[in-house]
């Protein structure tokens, strides 16, 4: 039992029975299914609900149903130049959270973030999928004053999503917090999204993490550029495994779309932060 | 000058040597007239405790409209006797005068002599402290009585047109009150005549007041002052009581509120904080304050406490009772708390939202309004419009046309034109919603594209070095934040030309616009600003977006 508990410490679950054992082992199931038991996965009751399904089979498999809805979310791009295609997945992931039940999008971001990647711009937005009339914005002067908007805007249940950008590594939001606002995130059951401008290597309390590039597109018929594909990494999950995927994003009809080739990777340790797993590559 | 300099027999206007000359030990300071009218602003908010409606009078005198004050310190000579005892304790030697009339309070205030002339028994005078009488008031009705024995000087009127009076024989106000009038106008002005009928009342002067007035206000003053920051929000919620009974007695709510802190010392803090919705609710208006002072912080210092806490309602607005559904949480309501706690912490401009504007200009396509001033169900459909229209077929057909006539010399760069050219027009037929076919034909090769225009715009675009094709073909290789990058594909050029009425100084350049996608996947959007050969021999080249 203490063995079992020790390979999911990222699940919540009584320790009471020998049957509850069984549950864990069919966690640890790359499948999320346990065929032995038939029992349904044994992630927190109500996760299903709580999910915000993508539409990637892989992805959702990996994510237990879905991106969960009240927790914390952080996103990197995988190189600097990459940020367009970091925000472009946020965006998309608050544009299909927004599109669910017709709630509000805020964006927060600093000064400095703004003037060094660009700001949102609306026109553009509105064509990704993310209408106007369900996007705020609000502009801050300091990393310090974005993490408080992010959470008093998380604790507020009107909106779908919340997505705060921190310059460079986004060092104010640390351990604890990333634990506040996941906290906040839970309270108030919105979508909290922070989009760190560059990775960052501090411990965080987010539910799942992700490092976002753009994938190269196939050329259209006419020679041009093709639709939006992002090159998705996730580096912890704490609610099954990681890994690496490309998806498309449908812009007009609002949806992933799965790329049928997907990426080989090493198949990650489950039990291990992103962290160890670095190290271990290095 | 002060009162000792002039005792010395000193004038203002004099020679500085000749005062040196006379006494040695004389000190001097530079007359700074801007910090004179600092502190007149500042004496004038001090004088807010008294009467909401104040005007400047520079360089040297306060007007106070009193209509219904006086009595509540006790009578017209105890409100005097209070504001220049007061004031004298913080070390200014004030003289009041109270009229019926701004002109006669003006000219009482400055030229009533003591002691009393003939004739000026009838105005009422005296002095809380020693000393020669500090105030004067004239009765009701007593304008005319009041203003015979003074010079004329008091009527506000120009020194050449005194010296001209008194070249004339007319030395008082009794000399030029029951004149024929047509001769006088005829010279000395009209504006002299209109200073008359205004210090008789015969005429209206308004006083222009410094600060808005208040449509609501409630305060409370404390004979201890108060110091802590709960004391100051606790009080603010009581008075937000107050001024709840009084708007709803109205059916209205504040949609901004200001809190003014006077401390013991004469400084006034004001904080003002908006809301997105006519609020009444005591509560949250604590609350809305509670965020303001935290983010005002220590630039609202207590001192020695705070006398007197007033809460106004600076603007309101109609509000009527909503029925608040059971089921279904009201998501509106608490978004506009949200836009309301978040504008009073940062200001309510910081929170804002977009709103799409008809230019063809990327920059200027969008503007972003205030979420507390936006409507959302009077532009909800407009915004649909105007979203769809210029990326469908409008802006489709247009970029068509230039295409079209650009095509024809013979451009090398066939497939990318044509791309452009369909692309336009592929999208609005997969919008039109009747054509279910087409759309289901274009099916996926349509949903392939690239979005027209980036999620991300920089607002000062920032410039590349990019090797292009010679006149107009896209970058072939492009640096920017000196990083080298290869082009995988490109779409354009969607040429902008900037609007002609911006165009002031023939500087404003026609834009073409590609998107661009690099070896590593990075897309972009750049465009290269002036034609070659036509408008600029070395067009410049730029990075203004970032796609997905």
């Amino acid at each position: 039992m203490p063995a079992l508990t020790g390979h999911a410490p990222s699940l919540s679950l009584p320790r009471k029975s020998g049957r509850v054992g069984g549950l864990v082992a069919a966690t640890l199931d790359p499948d999320g299914v346990s065929p032995r038991s038939g029992l349904r996965p044994a992630f927190p009751l109500g996760v299903e609900e709580g999910s915000l399904r993508l539409g990637v089979p892989a992805l959702d498999a990996a994510l237990q149903g879905g991106l969960a809805v009240g927790a914390l979310h952080e996103l990197a791009p995988a190189s600097e130049l990459q940020l367009g295609a970091a925000f472009g997945f946020a965006l998309a992931i608050a544009a299909l959270a927004a599109a669910k039940d017709g709630r509000q999008v805020l964006c927060i971001a600093t000064e400095f973030a703004a003037r060094e990647g660009g700001a949102p711009y609306g026109v553009g937005l509105d064509l990704f999928g993310l209408p106007l009339e369900r996007l705020m914005i609000l502009r801050v002067a300091h990393p310090r004053d974005a993490l408080w908007g992010f959470e008093e805007a998380l604790k507020c249940r009107a909106l779908a999503a919340v997505l705060a950008e921190l310059p460079e590594a986004g060092d104010a939001a640390d351990f604890t917090a990333t634990r506040r606002l996941a906290l906040a995130a839970q309270a108030g059951g919105g979508l909290g999204l922070l989009l760190r401008h560059r990775h960052c290597p501090l411990p965080s309390a987010a539910m799942t993490r992700w490092q976002v590039a753009s994938a190269a597109s196939a050329p259209d018929r006419f020679g041009g550029l093709g639709g939006t594909h992002f090159d998705l990494a996730l580096n912890r999950n704490r609610r099954g495994r990681c890994g690496r995927w490309i998806a498309d994003w449908n812009h007009d009809e609002r949806t992933f779309v799965p790329q049928a080739l997907s990426l080989g990777m090493a198949e990650t340790a489950r039990d291990r932060s992103d962290r160890a797993r670095r190290l271990r590559t290095a | 000058m002060n009162d000792a300099a002039a005792r010395l027999g000193l004038k203002a206007g004099m020679a500085l040597a000749d005062a040196k000359a006379m006494y040695p030990t004389l000190i001097v300071a530079d007359a700074d007239p801007d910090a004179e009218q600092r502190l007149l602003a500042a004496i004038a908010d001090w004088c807010d405790r008294y009467t909401p409606l104040i005007g400047l009078d520079p360089p040297d005198g306060l007007t106070l409209d009193i209509t219904g004050c006086a009595h509540l310190f006790g009578g017209e000579a105890a409100f005097c006797g209070n504001i220049v005892q007061q004031l004298a304790r913080q070390g200014f030697a004030a003289r009041a005068a109270i009229a019926d009339t701004v002109g006669c309070a003006w000219a009482v205030a400055r030229y009533f002599r003591h002691p009393p002339l003939q004739g000026e028994g009838r105005i009422a005078e005296g002095n809380p402290g020693r000393g020669p009488p500090a105030y004067a008031i004239a009765p009701m009705g007593g304008v005319r009585d009041a203003l015979l024995p003074l010079r004329l000087a008091a009527l506000r009127i120009a020194p050449d047109i005194e010296a001209g009076l008194a070249q004339a024989g007319l030395k008082c106000i009794a000399d030029v009150i029951d004149r024929p009038r047509a001769p006088l106008a005829a010279r000395f002005g009209e504006h002299f005549i209109r200073r008359i009928d205004q210090a008789l009342g015969r005429e209206d002067e308004p006083i222009t007041p410094r600060l808005p007035i208040p449509l609501y206000v409630a305060e409370r003053r404390f004979a201890d002052p108060i110091l802590l920051e709960a004391d100051v929000l606790g009080t603010t919620e009581a008075l937000a009581q107050e001024l709840a009974r009084m708007l709803e007695r109205r059916g209205e709510g504040a949609r901004r509120l200001e809190v003014a802190l006077f401390r013991t010392d004469g400084k006034v803090y004001r904080t003002t904080v908006g809301t997105g919705a006519p609020l009444r609710d005591p509560a949250r208006i604590r609350a809305l304050f509670a965020e303001r002072l935290t983010a005002i912080g220590d630039a609202c210092d207590p001192g020695f406490g705070f006398d007197v806490v007033r809460l106004a309602a600076l603007a309101t607005e109609r509000c009527d009772p909503l029925q608040t559904g059971l089921a279904a949480a009201d998501h509106a309501a608490e978004l506009t708390h949200l836009v309301d706690r978040l504008g009073a912490r940062f200001g309510l401009r910081r929170v804002t939202r977009l709103v799409p504007q008809d230019t063809h200009i990327p920059e200027f396509a969008v503007a972003a309004v205030a979420a507390a001033s936006f409507k959302t169900r009077s532009c909800g459909p407009l915004l649909r419009m105007r979203c769809i229209l210029p990326h469908g077929e409008e802006r489709g057909q247009s970029s068509d046309l230039i295409l079209r006539s650009r095509a024809a010399p013979g451009v090398s760069k066939d497939g990318c034109a044509a791309q452009t050219r369909g692309h336009p027009s592929r999208r609005a037929q997969e919008r039109a919603p009747q054509d279910e076919a087409a759309t289901a034909s274009a099916g996926i090769q349509a949903d392939s594209l690239c979005p027209a225009r980036p999620i991300r715009l920089f607002g000062w675009p920032e410039p590349i070095e990019a090797i292009a094709e010679v006149p107009d073909g896209p970058p072939v290789r492009f640096r920017w934040r000196r990083v080298l990058h290869q082009v995988a594909s490109a779409e354009g050029p969607e040429r902008i030309a900037m609007e002609w009425w911006r165009d002031r100084n023939g500087r404003a350049l026609t834009r073409d616009y590609f998107r661009i996608e690099s070896r590593e996947g990075v897309r972009v959007w750049v465009y290269r600003e002036g034609l070659y050969g036509h408008e600029l021999a070395e067009p410049r080249w730029f990075l203004h977006g970032l796609f997905a």
